[in-house]
Formats: structure tokens, sequence, C-alpha cells
């Protein structure tokens, strides 16, 4: 969990790439930790701060962006040793995180702001 | 947009204990299933079923770097009309019915124990408890089609669709709380209700032993029409052409000296 795996392992001459299928899934659930780790957060922040309606959301995917900005960074040149396309690395589990975010949102604008 | 005024008590003993109570369950549940499930048995001719068909299998796709001899001997050993594998194992069917084979009826026992049963009391709990509040308010405006969902055991018609009831904060932890979860317990946890129930929809829970007859059958059928494909034929031509050094100066190199 702590360090991600590398899914390539060999390089033949034809360019077959051969993709290590337990490496990828353990390098996704890291990335699926990340995502989870910071909608928990941003959905603390923004309860705290009382964001409503679209501030929140964007609130949201402003965090979610800049998550996605530090992952690009983290992975460097050297990405494609570790994930199959750069997009994915960018935008999986955004809208899964987001469920997570709006549960955190709710409950702690509702323990801070509704009563 | 009338605001309400909520009492604090109810922050304090509603909203809190339904959150608690939600997730502690939830890892009560992950611990429990593991107590409870029994390792599953295995048989030692399933095991020999399964690798000899993965054997085959890998004869099949990788056959073609073995030379024609050994290709032909591995295929032999499985395909032979008289002494094959596939030809001499002859497996029985498994039992048609699930009911009959008694370790079938308490693994489904054992799961219903874990997962239905604490499903209907703690909800059934959860919903005789703490009926009837109006608990919190989610911070972003809903349109009215949301109001059976958030506003379970609350029917007000003039009472803003952004108001969640105590029922309805419920079923939001059980669904929010997955991922969670998964932070928590580790990626495949035995936590979510909302996994077992898709399960039991899609009778997955309830899946049969494959037929290894039938098995047995295809995979010799595959491995019947596979012919050898010799993909090194040319591999010196290849590995010389790749590399950059050119032979010549090599060995000759010394010839004149």
């Amino acid at each position: 969990m702590a360090a991600s795996a590398s899914a390539k392992t060999k390089r033949f001459k034809n360019d077959n790439v051969v993709y290590n299928s337990v490496a990828i899934r353990n390098n996704a659930a890291v990335i699926d930790y990340c995502r989870t780790s910071l909608s928990a957060l941003s959905g603390c922040t923004a309860g705290i701060l009382g964001l409503t309606g679209l501030n929140g959301f964007i609130f949201y995917f402003v965090t979610a962006l800049c998550l996605s900005v530090v992952l690009l960074m983290k992975g460097g040149n050297d990405w494609s040793r570790y994930f199959m396309s750069r997009t994915s690395l960018a935008s999986n589990g955004l809208l899964g995180g987001l469920f997570t975010y709006v549960l955190f949102w709710t409950f702690l604008y509702g323990m801070v702001h509704v009563y | 947009m009338a605001e309400l005024l909520l009492d604090p008590d109810i922050r304090l003993w509603v909203v809190l204990p339904i959150v608690i109570i939600t997730f502690l369950i939830g890892i009560v549940r992950h611990h429990a299933t593991i107590l409870f499930s029994s390792a599953k048995k295995v048989e030692l001719q399933q095991v020999t079923d399964s690798q000899a068909m993965i054997r085959s299998r890998l004869l099949r796709e990788n056959g073609k770097y073995l030379p024609k001899e050994s290709f032909l001997m591995r295929k032999n050993f499985f395909n032979n009309e008289e002494t094959g594998f596939f030809k001499t194992q002859k497996r029985a069917a498994p039992a048609q019915n699930p009911m009959t084979d008694p370790t079938m009826m308490t693994d489904m026992l054992k799961g219903n124990l874990t997962n239905v049963l604490p499903m209907i009391v703690i909800g059934g709990w959860i919903n005789w408890t703490f009926s009837g509040f109006v608990t919190t308010k989610v911070p972003f405006p809903l349109t009215l089609r949301f109001k059976p969902m958030l506003q379970r055991g609350v029917e007000l018609a003039s009472l803003d669709a952004s108001w969640v009831s105590s029922a309805s904060w419920y079923f939001l932890n059980i669904f929010g709380l997955r991922s969670m979860y998964t932070l928590i317990l580790g990626q495949d946890n035995q936590a979510d209700q909302t996994k077992q129930m898709q399960d039991q929809m899609s009778g997955a829970a309830m899946a049969m032993p494959q037929d290894p007859k039938a098995a047995f059958k295809a995979e010799w059928e595959a491995l019947e029409i596979t012919d050898h494909q010799w993909a090194l034929r040319n591999v010196e031509d290849q590995l010389i052409a790749s590399s950059q050094i050119n032979p010549e100066p090599v060995f000759t190199k010394n010839k004149f000296e």
C-alpha cells in the first residue's frame, strides 16, 4: 500500500508491453486511498466552512484537481511505468469520491451550522 | 425557504449516534464475517482438475515456443485417444441442487445470519428508536423529487426538500460510508451491505461449482485443434540483426596478427 509497484515488467523488441495485473490493481488501490482520504478531508473542510450550494461542489472539484496535479507531479516522467494511461491517473475515482465528499460535507455542515 | 430551528439535543442524541452506530456496525460485521466464515474446503481432485486445465491452456497459448516434439508430447499427454488425461479422467457431474448439499446449506445459513439478520434488526431498531426526527439539512438545494428519498418517516408537504429525516440519514450513511470502509479495512472488506445485496440479487452468492466434465471436453476440443506453429524459426537471424555488433571484425580481428 505504501509504495506503488511497477506495473510493467518487460518490454519486448516489438513493443509488446507485459503488464502485471496484481501491480496494476495495487496501484489503482493506492490512488483510491488518496482520493477517498482527500474527499473525506475536503468534505469536512467544506462543512466546517459552511459552504452551500454550488460553492461546495466547486470546492470539491478544485481540491480534486489539486490532487490530480500532485499525483501527476508524483508520477513525473516515469508515470508510464506504473499506470496505463495518464488521464486515468488524473481522473479515476473523481465521481466516486464525490459521494464521500457529500456525506462528510452534509454531516459537518449539519453539526456546525444547522442547529 | 423557511428556516427551521432544531433542538441542539437532536444533534447530540440523533445525528451523531446514527453515524457512529452505522460505522461501528460495519466494522463489527467485517470481523464477524471473518470469524464465522469457514475456510472453503478444497478437494484434492478439484485442484488436480483446475491445474490440468491451466496447464492445457498454457500449452495452447505458449506452445509455439516449445520444440515440436515437446509440444506433441504434452499434447499427447492430454489428448491421446486411449491414455490422454482428458479422455481417461471421468468426473461425476456435480449435484444439481445446492439444497441437497449440507455444507452448502450451512454456508448459506451463515451468510444469512451475518448479512440479512443484522440488517433487518439494526435497520428496524434505528427506525424505531430514532423515528420521526428532522435531523439535518443537505447544504445544497434539491428538487421536490428528492423528498420521498430524503424525508422518509416525516411526511410534511411544506418542508423544503433539503431537510433530511433520521431514517434517510441512516440510509445515506450506509451508502456513503462504503469508501470509508475501503480506507480503513482494506480493499475487500466484508462490511459492505450494499455489495452483499447486489450479490444476492444477481444470484452470484449461490454460484455453482462448474462441471468439470464439460470443462474437460471443451478444453480437449480446444487443444485438439491447436497446431504447432514454431515461433522461434528465425530466431538466430533476428538476434543477429538486432545486435549492433558487426560479426565480421569480431571473428577476423586476431587472424592476421
